[in-house]
Formats: C-alpha cells, sequence, structure tokens
C-alpha cells in the first residue's frame, strides 16, 4: 500500500516535471534524446543543465529511516536504563542496513545511466521518492504565489556518493565506539549512541533531500547533534564551552544559509532542486555563450550566501575556531562527525548547487581564496602543537580547505575524490589517536608518547596510522591520498589564474607531510616511553578487561599474532614502561577497535581504485560521442563518473574560463573555443613551467610530500631519544616569534574575544540590566500603582462617622461648585 | 421711609395672593442658613444623639424651603410634601433612636468615634 | 456672606453666637435692602431670627438635654414661618408631631442613654460632648456650601417662572365647586339662601355649579327639583388651607399617602423588633459599670456605717 502510494507520487512527481519543464527540458525527458543530445554535443560540450527525474524506489527512504528507528529505540534504551551495549548493536545493525539500501540504490540508479536515458545528459537521472507532504502552502494560484518543501528524496549519483561512504563509515565507527565507549555503559552510553543515530539521519536529511529546507533541516540536526556529542561529557566545563562554541559558530554561517535560501526562493520561486536547475538552465546557457554580465545580480548572490553557510559548517578561514576545540568529544565523534561527515557537508552544498556557483562571477574565486588560505593556516598552527588530536583536527580544517580549492578551481570531481579519501584516512588517523588515548588513560601530548607502534598489540594501531599519515602527506602513487590531491593540484596549476591558489596548495602540501609524519616519528617510532594521562582512575585496576582483551581473537586477514598471544601475566610483563616507575600499564585496543582499524587501512588502499578507475564503466548510449564520454568517465575513475553525472558536473568550464580570463569581449569566439577544447574541459591553458600541468603535478606533488616527510625524518626521529626533546627543539629558537605565535594558534581565537566575545558581553550585560530594571520595573510598576493607590486612599476609611460625613458634605460642595461654574458659563 | 414701615409691617399678603420673588429669596435664605447650621454640627458633634437632632434640623430646613417655594408657585404641592417628609422624619427619627439605645447598651458610651469597625 | 461662623469649641462661646447672629442678620438686612418695595413681613426677621438663633444653640451646647430644647424652639419658630406663609395646617402638624412626639421620644431616649452620673459629679460633661470634631473642616465645608447655594439662589431665583394667570385664579377659587356643603352653610349664615332651598349638587361629579366671574351659584328648591336660580356667593369665601391641603393630598397624591402608611408601618415594626434585641455588653463597659457599681456600694456601705455609726450614737 505504502509502496504504491508512493511509487505513485514519484509518478506524478515525474509528470508534473513533464509539464513544468521549460521547451529545453522535454527533449530529455525519457527515452529518445537524440535531437537535443546530438545538437548539444556537437558544440563539444555536453547538454542543458536539465535534469532527468525519474521515481524513486521506496527503499531509499529507508536509508534515512533506519538511523531515525535507531534513535528511538536508543532513546528507549535510555527510558528503559539499559546497561548493556545493546545501544551500540542496534545502532550498527540499523546502519548497516543503512548502508545496504544504498548500495541498492546505487545500483538502481546506475541501471539508469547506465542504460543511456540520460547518459550524456548533463544533469544526469535523478529519482525523487516522496515520503510525506512536509509542507505544501498555496495562497495563489500564481508563479510565485506557492511554496513546497515536502519530505523527498532526491537520489541521483552525487547523493549516491555522499551516502555510502557517510553509510558505512558511520556503521564502521559505531562498531569502533561500542569499544571506545564502554567503560560508559549505562545512560552515557543509550545517551551517546541516540545522538550519533540522530545525527546519521541528519545527515541523511540533508544529502538525499530534495529541497534546500530539507537540507538545511538536516544542516541544523547534524549541528545540534554535533552539539550534543562534543558535549557529551557535560561535566567537564571545557567541553561544554567547546560545545556551546562550536554551535554558536555555526549558527553565524547558518544564518547566511538561510539568506541564501530565501533569496533563492524569491528568485527562483521555488527551493526545490529540479526547479531549481530547471530554472537556472537559461543562465548556464548564458554562461556558455561567455554572456555572464547578463546573468541577474540576484542569481549570483544566492552562491555567495550559500557558500558562506558553507564555511560555517566546514570550518573555513573565519568560522573554523570551533574544529579544535570540538576534539573534546570522545573520539568517535571527532572521526564521525569532524572528520568525514559533518565538515563535508558544506563542500557537499556547494556541490549540489554547483550550477548556481558556476553563474556567479564572483562566489567560486572567493571559495578558492578563502579554502587556499585556510589550508596553509591551519598548516602552520597544526606544526606547532603537540596534542595530537589537535594537530590532526587542524589537518581537517586543513584539507577541507583542499577541497574547497578544488571546487573553485572547476574539479568537482577533485574535490569529491578528496572528500571520499579523505574520509577514509582522517577517520583512521582519529582512531587510530584515539585507540591511543583510550589505551594511555588519556594522554595525547606527543613530548609524552613514543615508540607506541612497536609496543605489544599496538601493532596494527601503529600500521594503521602509517597508513593514514602516508595519505595524508599524499605519498607517490600508492596511496589515494596523493591521487585525489593531485587532481585539485593539477587542475589548479591548469587554469591560468587559480596558478597563485596552486602554489600556496602546493606549499601546504609540503607542511601537510611534514607535520603528520612529525607526529608519526615522534609518537609511533622511536624510544618506547609513555606517561599516562590525566583519566588514570579509569584505567587503574582494569586488569581483567586486559586480560579480556588479550583473549578475544581477530579476524582474518590482520597481523594480530602478537595481541592473540598475551593472556593474563605475559601480558602485563611485556609492557614496557621506562622511566615511570608507576603501576600504570597501557590498554592494548580491543577486537572492535582493531577490525575497524584493519577495514579502515584496506579500504584506504581499495580507494585507490574508484578514485582512479571506474570498473562499472557501462556501454555508452547511442549517439554519444564515445571520445568525449570515455574521457569524461575516465577523470576522476568511477567518482569522477558519479559527481560528473549529477548536478554538480563542470559544465561550460571553457566558456567560463574564458569570460574570466577576458572578460564578455571575448564572448563570441567562446563557441568557436569551445569545440576546440573538447569534453570536461581541462585542456591546458596554463602550463607548469613548460610542462602539461596535470603530468607536473603528478610528479612535483609526490617530490614535495616525499620532501616534507624527509624533513620529519630528520628532526623527530633521528637522534632522537627521549620522548620530549627532538632535534626540531634546536630550530624553534631560530624561527622566533614565528613558532611561537603559531603554537598559539595565531591568537585568532583571541581576537575573536576581543573584538566579538567581549563586546557582546558587555552588550548582554547591559541588556541584563534593562531586563532587570525597565522590564521588571515596568511589571512590577504595575504591581506597585495599585498598592501605593491603596495606601494613598486607605486613610480616608477611617471608620468614623464624621469623616465620612465631611467627607459626603465636601464631595457635595466641590460638585455644586462645578455645576454652579457650569451652568454660569 | 412710610413706605419701608409699609412694606415691612404689611409686605407679604396672605395666600392666595401673589408671592414676590425677593420676598422667596429671603425665605430660601434662611431655609440654606439652617441647613448649614445642621449640616455642620452633624459633621462637628460627636454625640450620637445631637448628631440626629441636626438631621432634624435639616429635614426643617428643607421643609421650609418646600413650603415657601410652593407658596411662590401658589401650588399646594410643597405642603403635601412636607406632609410626606415629616412621615418620613418621624420614622427614621423613631428608628434612629431605637438603634442608638442599642448602641448605648454596647458600650455605655454615646461616643460616635468609639465606632470604627469599618476602619481600613 | 464671607463671614466667618465663629469656630464652635462646644464651650459656649456667647460672643461666637451673637457674631453669628448679627452676621446672619446683616446679611437678611441686606438682603432686604436690595429690593425695598417687596420686604417680607417683620414676623418673617422674628421667627427667622428666632429659628436661627435656636439652630445655631442646638449644635454649640454642650449638653444634650439643652440641645433637644433648643431644638423645639427652632421648630416652633419655623412654625411662624410657616403660618406666615399660608400654611397653617402645616405649621401645627409640624408642631404636634416633632415637638409633640419626635422631640419627646429623643428627650426620653437622652434619658435612657445617659451614664448615671456618680454622687458629687453632677455637672460632669462626658468629653465626647465637651470638644467638637474637626471644626475647622466643617466650618470651610459648610462655608462652601453655603456660598454654593446662596449663589444658586441669587441667580436662580429671577429666572423663576411666575405662576400662571389661570393658576392664580383657579387656585383660589375652583376647588370651592367640590364644597357644597360649606357654599351652603355660607349662604345660610349670610341669609342669601331662602329656607329649604340648598346648593344645587350636580350628581355625577357631586359639585355645586358656580359662575365664577359673576360669583353666582345653582340654588335649588327643597324638593330637589323646581327651579334653579342663580345666587350670589358670599364674597368673602375661600378654601382654608387644611381643605385646600386635603384636596391636594387625596387627589392629586394618593400613592404617596398609601406608601407613608406603610412606611409608618414598617418603622413600628422595626421599633418592636429591635426592642427585642438583647445585646451583649462590651467587656470594656462591663468592667466600668462593675467598677462603678461597686464603688458606688462601697460608697454608701460607708456611709451607712457612718450614718448608723452617727444615728447609734445620736
Amino acid at each position: 500500500m505504502l509502496l504504491t502510494h508512493i511509487l505513485a507520487a514519484g509518478a506524478i512527481q515525474s509528470q508534473g516535471i513533464a509539464e513544468q519543464a521549460g521547451s529545453g527540458f522535454a527533449q530529455t525527458l525519457g527515452v529518445g534524446l537524440t535531437s537535443g543530445l546530438s545538437a548539444g554535443l556537437a558544440s563539444g560540450v555536453v547538454g542543458s543543465a536539465g535534469v532527468a527525474i525519474a521515481a524513486g524506489h521506496w527503499t531509499t527512504s529507508l536509508i534515512v529511516l533506519l538511523p531515525l528507528l535507531s534513535f528511538v529505540l536508543c532513546a528507549l534504551c535510555a527510558a528503559g536504563r539499559v546497561k548493556s551495549k545493546l545501544p551500540a548493536w542496534i545502532t550498527v545493525v540499523c546502519l548497516g542496513g543503512a548502508f545496504a539500501f544504498a548500495v541498492h540504490s546505487y545500483l538502481g540508479l546506475d541501471g539508469h545511466i547506465g542504460g543511456g536515458e540520460g547518459a550524456a545528459v548533463h544533469g544526469g537521472v535523478a529519482q525523487i521518492t516522496h515520503l510525506f507532504d512536509w509542507i505544501n502552502f498555496a495562497w495563489g494560484s500564481g508563479p510565485g504565489e506557492h511554496f513546497i518543501a515536502s519530505f523527498a528524496f532526491y537520489v541521483d549519483t552525487l547523493t549516491c556518493l555522499w551516502m555510502l561512504f557517510v553509510t558505512g563509515l558511520a556503521t564502521l565507527i559505531a562498531l569502533y565506539a561500542s569499544e571506545y565507549m564502554s567503560h560508559d555503559v549505562g545512560a552515557g552510553y543509550c545517551r551517546f549512541f541516540a545522538a550519533f543515530s540522530l545525527f546519521v539521519f541528519s545527515m541523511a536529511c540533508l544529502v538525499m533531500g530534495d529541497n534546500l529546507l530539507l537540507l538545511y533541516l538536516g544542516w541544523e540536526g547534524v549541528g545540534l547533534c554535533s552539539y550534543l556529542l562534543i558535549g557529551y561529557f557535560y561535566k567537564k566545563p571545557s567541553a561544554v564551552a567547546a560545545a556551546k562554541k562550536a554551535f554558536i559558530v555555526n549558527r553565524i554561517g547558518d544564518l547566511f544559509l538561510a539568506l541564501g535560501i530565501m533569496l533563492c526562493w524569491v528568485h527562483f520561486g521555488s527551493i526545490e532542486y529540479k526547479e531549481i536547475f530547471a530554472k537556472a538552465a537559461p543562465y548556464i546557457e548564458l554562461l556558455k555563450q561567455g554572456n555572464i554580465d547578463s546573468i541577474p545580480a540576484i542569481a549570483q548572490l544566492i552562491p555567495i550566501l550559500l557558500m558562506l553557510g558553507a564555511f560555517g559548517k566546514s570550518a573555513q578561514l573565519p568560522l573554523y575556531v570551533w574544529l579544535p576545540d570540538a576534539m573534546e568529544g570522545p573520539t568517535p565523534v571527532s572521526a564521525l562527525i569532524h572528520a568525514a561527515t559533518m565538515v563535508t557537508a558544506g563542500v557537499y552544498l556547494i556541490a549540489r548547487t554547483y550550477p548556481l556557483f558556476l553563474i556567479s562571477e564572483h562566489a567560486l574565486p572567493i571559495v578558492g581564496w578563502v579554502g587556499a588560505l585556510t589550508a596553509l593556516v591551519a598548516a602552520t598552527i597544526a606544526m606547532a602543537q603537540f596534542d595530537i588530536k589537535r594537530i590532526m583536527a587542524y589537518s581537517t580544517v586543513s584539507q577541507l580547505g583542499y577541497m574547497f580549492a578544488g571546487l573553485a578551481v572547476l574539479t568537482s570531481t577533485g574535490a569529491a575524490a578528496h572528500v571520499f579519501t579523505h574520509a577514509f584516512f582522517k577517520a583512521m588517523l582519529f582512531l587510530s589517536c584515539g585507540a591511543v588515548m583510550h589505551g594511555f588513560a588519556g594522554q595525547l601530548d606527543l613530548r609524552k608518547l613514543s615508540g607506541v607502534g612497536s609496543m605489544p598489540g599496538w601493532r596494527v594501531v601503529g600500521i594503521a596510522m602509517l597508513v593514514g599519515c602516508l595519505n595524508l602527506a599524499g605519498f607517490p602513487i600508492i596511496t589515494a591520498g596523493y591521487w585525489s590531491k593531485d587532481m585539485i593540484l593539477g587542475e589548479a596549476f591548469a587554469n591560468p589564474h587559480t596558478i597563485a591558489i596552486g602554489w600556496i596548495l602546493l606549499v601546504t602540501a609540503g607542511l601537510t607531510a611534514y607535520y603528520t609524519f612529525r607526529v608519526y616519528f615522534r609518537v609511533f617510532v622511536g624510544p618506547k616511553y609513555y606517561e599516562p594521562g590525566d583519566e588514570l582512575h579509569a584505567d587503574g585496576g582494569d586488569h581483567d578487561a586486559h586480560a579480556a582483551h588479550g583473549k578475544h581473537e581477530g579476524h582474518a586477514g590482520h597481523a594480530h599474532a602478537g595481541h592473540a598471544g598475551h593472556a593474563g601475566q605475559e601480558a602485563h610483563a611485556d609492557r614496557g614502561h621506562t622511566g615511570t616507575a608507576s603501576h600504570f600499564h597501557p590498554h592494548p585496543p580491543g577486537w572492535a577497535i582493531n577490525t575497524v582499524l584493519g577495514v579502515l587501512a584496506v579500504a584506504a588502499f581499495v580507494a585507490i581504485i574508484p578514485v582512479t578507475m571506474n570498473p562499472f564503466k557501462s556501454a555508452p548510449a547511442a549517439g554519444v560521442n564515445a571520445a568525449t564520454a570515455g574521457e569524461h568517465e575516465a577523470h576522476g575513475g568511477w567518482i569522477g563518473h558519479l559527481v560528473q553525472s549529477s548536478t554538480a558536473a563542470t559544465v561550460g568550464t571553457a566558456a567560463y574560463l574564458e569570460t574570466h580570463v577576458d572578460g564578455a569581449a571575448h564572448s563570441g569566439q567562446s563557441n568557436s573555443t569551445d569545440a576546440g577544447h573538447a569534453g570536461a574541459g581541462h585542456a591546458a591553458h596554463a602550463t607548469f613551467f613548460g610542462f602539461e600541468a596535470h603530468k607536473a603535478m603528478m610528479v612535483v606533488s609526490g617530490i614535495v610530500g616525499a620532501i616534507g616527510i624527509l624533513v620529519a625524518f630528520m628532526l623527530h626521529y633521528v637522534g632522537r631519544t627521549t620522548a620530549a626533546r627532538s632535534k626540531a627543539d634546536a630550530i624553534v629558537p631560530l624561527l622566533g616569534p614565528l613558532a611561537y605565535w603559531a603554537q598559539r594558534k595565531w591568537f585568532v581565537d583571541e581576537f575573536y574575544d576581543i573584538l566579538i566575545v567581549k563586546p557582546l558581553w558587555v552588550l548582554s550585560n547591559i541588556f541584563a540590566l534593562v531586563d532587570k530594571y525597565l522590564v521588571d520595573g515596568l511589571v512590577d510598576a504595575f504591581g506597585w500603582a495599585p498598592r501605593a493607590v491603596g495606601r494613598t486612599l486607605r486613610p480616608s476609611q477611617s471608620g468614623e462617622i464624621h469623616g465620612y460625613a465631611l467627607g459626603m458634605a465636601g464631595g457635595i460642595a466641590v460638585l455644586l461648585v462645578i455645576v454652579l461654574l457650569v451652568t454660569l458659563q | 421711609m412710610s413706605l419701608l414701615i409699609n412694606s415691612v409691617f404689611l409686605g407679604q399678603a396672605g395666600f392666595p395672593a401673589e408671592f414676590s420673588a425677593p420676598a422667596l429669596s429671603h425665605y430660601i435664605l434662611v431655609s440654606a442658613l439652617m441647613f448649614i447650621i445642621g449640616l455642620i454640627g452633624f459633621i462637628t458633634r460627636r454625640n450620637l444623639i445631637v448628631m440626629f437632632l441636626c438631621t432634624e434640623l435639616m429635614f426643617q430646613a428643607a421643609g421650609i424651603a418646600m413650603v415657601a417655594f410652593g407658596r411662590y408657585h401658589l401650588d399646594l404641592t410643597g405642603q403635601t410634601f412636607v406632609v410626606f417628609v415629616l412621615t418620613v422624619a418621624a420614622a427614621e427619627a423613631s428608628m434612629a433612636l431605637a438603634l442608638i439605645v442599642l448602641l448605648f447598651r454596647r458600650k455605655e458610651s454615646l461616643n460616635a468615634e468609639e465606632w470604627q469597625d469599618m476602619k481600613g | 456672606m464671607c463671614l466667618a461662623l465663629p469656630r464652635r469649641g462646644v464651650s459656649p462661646q456667647i460672643l461666637g453666637a451673637i457674631l453669628a447672629s448679627t452676621a446672619g442678620g446683616l446679611a437678611l438686612v441686606a438682603l432686604g435692602a436690595m429690593n425695598p418695595t417687596q420686604l417680607p413681613n417683620v414676623y418673617f426677621y422674628v421667627f427667622s431670627s428666632v429659628a436661627l438663633g435656636g439652630a445655631l444653640r442646638v449644635i454649640t451646647h454642650p449638653r444634650p438635654v439643652y440641645a433637644a430644647l433648643y431644638f423645639v424652639l427652632t421648630v416652633i419658630a419655623t412654625a411662624g414661618l410657616f403660618l406666615i406663609l399660608s400654611a397653617e395646617f402645616m405649621a401645627f402638624a409640624l408642631i404636634i408631631v416633632y415637638a409633640g412626639a419626635i422631640l419627646i421620644t429623643y428627650l426620653f431616649v437622652i434619658m435612657l442613654a445617659t451614664q448615671a452620673p456618680q454622687e458629687g459629679e453632677i455637672e460632669v460633661l462626658t468629653e465626647y460632648d465637651t470638644s467638637a470634631r474637626e471644626p475647622i473642616a466643617a466650618t470651610v465645608v459648610g462655608f462652601l456650601l453655603l456660598a454654593v447655594l446662596s449663589t444658586m439662589m441669587f441667580t436662580g431665583v429671577a429666572t423663576l417662572k411666575a405662576p400662571t394667570a389661570e393658576k392664580r385664579d383657579g387656585m383660589t377659587d375652583s376647588l370651592l365647586a367640590d364644597t357644597p356643603r360649606k357654599i351652603e352653610r355660607a349662604m345660610r349664615s349670610a341669609g342669601t339662601l331662602e329656607p329649604g332651598e340648598h346648593v344645587k349638587i350636580d350628581t355625577a361629579s357631586g359639585t355645586a355649579q358656580i359662575d365664577f366671574a359673576a360669583r353666582t351659584v345653582a340654588v335649588t328648591g327643597t324638593d330637589g327639583e323646581g327651579q334653579t336660580r342663580l345666587a350670589a356667593l358670599p364674597t368673602n369665601l375661600s378654601l382654608s388651607n387644611a381643605e385646600r391641603l386635603g384636596f391636594s393630598l387625596l387627589r392629586d397624591h394618593p400613592g404617596a399617602i398609601e406608601i407613608a402608611g406603610v412606611i409608618l408601618l414598617m418603622a413600628m415594626l422595626g421599633a418592636v423588633v429591635l426592642s427585642r434585641k438583647q445585646v451583649q455588653i462590651d467587656e470594656d463597659a462591663k468592667l466600668l459599670q462593675s467598677r462603678s457599681l461597686a464603688a458606688s456600694l462601697a460608697k454608701s456601705n460607708i456611709d451607712n456605717r457612718t450614718n448608723s455609726g452617727g444615728g447609734i450614737a445620736s
């Protein structure tokens, strides 16, 4: 029943599209697109920004509803005071189910794409699954007089890409968290997993929503869950403060996003994607003709507002201050939310509304510069921090800058690929740091840990960390991170006027490699040393748990031999601790953590494949220019195929570049040059010292990465005998104040404090006074007045007859006087 | 002078002769004065009985005014109403005196200021 | 009228009283002087001065008994004023009801409600009788009212409508037709009626037929039939005040009479009900009473003893 209803709704949706679509799109619907396609392809650029809409399968809504179910069940567990790990298993099962349905949706969608209905159509095919009418409000029958925001899911390839890795990572990290949070079993455990599931639900709404309002719902939802989860240790004031900071800074971005959505509605008359893309299509046409100046200013303003919202959520330059502090939350939270999913929401937003960004003259350049500068600044800060989780947080900020810069240099494929690979290796890095934190009672200072990778039971963590660091640093050829970063760098140097951005990104790549391996060489290799952290009490007497962990068997394919051999006394005896005379024993991770780390490490390598190749490539439809289609797909592999088949495809890039280089004067020539620059528009307008940009970058970025690793090796591994000091300490004084400033995060937080927080404090104190004296005073006056009147009048009630008589006589006298005066007028 | 003496001794004719307006104003003045005296007495004196006596004075004054006006308008309605006023005054006086006796029995005092239960 | 009424300290202020009366008298004279041709009677001045003087003494005399007596004086003076105004019935009704009934009741109540004076302290005045309360405020208010009333009067009286001519004539004579017996009696004593003749009475309305212009009345023979002739009315025949008042009361305001009767009935019943109440004497009053009783008993015992002692001795 529900199924038929939804299918029918979906069918009606697509029919509605057919009626509303303009002449340019009637061709893109259904089968038989030959005329439109050939016309579009003759120019060498793929067709108009229309989207082919089809009905979606009802199982796509399960991707969203299963996490919601998990949230409800975990909340019930909390109410029922469950004291086992049940909430964790509920979450893992539901999220795993969501992942399964995500795969199913992709397969359902891919069939359509491969079948050729929208094979070379720019916007690709989207399936809309209508769940229920959330807001459907009309106050007239004119074009701008009704507002629809239904709870419907817009599934195209971009959505599939995002949902696949979001749900996949969420499942793995839930499994990790089931062990990581095990010391908190009880109310806190249920609360954690409830918020976790709610987060996945919100993220799904954000990614899969078919209108901007549903995206905003998800946006706010992930912000809320981030707040809840960062402030999970609510008894810690620093955690509470960090949660508040995250929420408030996000809010600033959300304001601009809301404004952008409203402006979108004002200008386009709708906030549903299909409507927006339909109405933006003419602007894309104008762009392709090089006529960017005739695109209305409002339409150019919308993406600027949207991007300001994205800056807040994805921690770009002015609004990044919340992300390092967000490390106060438990490590699974940091891994999932602040590495892989929530912070990529900004990237997703820009990718999803990419056509709008393309038509704006200033939006993408701003995005590019902000991204590049963010990357650089964050890298410099990370070089000087000592808390390894903080370093990873700043590296996240830096890599997000890369993604934004990638979007700006017109490789949405590169940005998406970097999101994809970054999700895996950053999650892995965070989880490894978390394992360290978990095992060493909260110790995260790299001056107090050393040689962890060679401690018994820590080998998997060490290997995972190494794999992650290699990816982050972009070690050539064998790491996925290298390939995705290379796409961005290559495109940056290929476009003539993003070369400056390209240089900044290149330098940042070197710094990234350096600080990443600084962590690795200090913490995981070298002489063995450890000091317990602040949470010592949690681990003090946990020897039984150690034994239990030691007994857990692994899973095929992971080197756990050392771990399996540990039992009882042997386990304790083998822990090397030099220096400290305490009875503290580090707590190596158990099977859940090791499983997840292993899977992620393997995935980090496997991720090379989707980034570079497309194993699912299907035969192109008849009439499609095979060469351009193949080229199009080959660039960026499977991910590239997914991205370019959606609305995030880079369209009209040649024209875009033309107009941005030479202005509108060359609009007439763009058509001919379009034919010359076929396909995906990554023809080499610029070169890197005479070499073709992409190929040059493949070599140069590898070299830069290797240099960074080498420097770190020299400074932090060679000749290091203690945990606390290394050769780098000798260089620090030579850098003078720079090092100090970098370590103190360039005093950005303090600057914001003076600029914004303190004035707001003063203002709110003033308002408190206003409230207390003016508002409360006004209300009190209402109570005071009758009492005062009563106090004044009470003496007249003396109870004496004479007083009353006098009053009466006096009153009569006065009245008569008045009457007399009146009548005598 | 003879005019003065004439008018003084003979001045005002009886009913049904006409009654002059200035003569009326004399009577009204007397009535007003008596009324004010009664009012001041009522407010000033504390003895309950004397207070009621003053109210009777006020009745008297009203009566004079009514009869004078009746005489002026050559209408006996003024006197008729004085009859009723008299009736009401009698009834009220009897009730008031009965109450005064009861009040006196309670407090052994005729001081009107003793009764302040309605204070506040 | 801007002469101050004297302050009432209720300690007898003869000076104050003289001042007040002089002021009032002067006011009246001034009033009279304004219009010398139409002054009221001299008796008016006599009666009004007595009335006002009595009223002043009512409110100023410390002893309640004297106040009541002065009130009687005032009532009598008022009756005199009524007489001058040709309201004889009212005058005597006033004396009978007020002076005769109400004031007697007042005096009885004063007797009942006075604390028995202790021996040797006959002349004491209770404190509340001695001093007045807020005399200044009262005087000011009274003043104000007086000013207003007199202003109203002075401006208003001049605009009073004069009684209509018809009323003038009608009042004098028209009611005469309703009293055929009176006419008959007067004519008989004047000799204008033949023996056996009666004034013709209209059977329907019971009135005589009078022609006021010619001042004749229709008269019939003994048997009621026979010829009517017009006889002259005696010249100074007119209704007395009582008769007129009767007509006015019963003909024009019968409902008011009924209501007045009901009011009197209520008053009677109320008095009966009130007098049956048992009153709880106040605690303080009881204490006072018992103390005074004990004191008087003690004193009488001492007196008896001394007396008896003296008696035995003698």
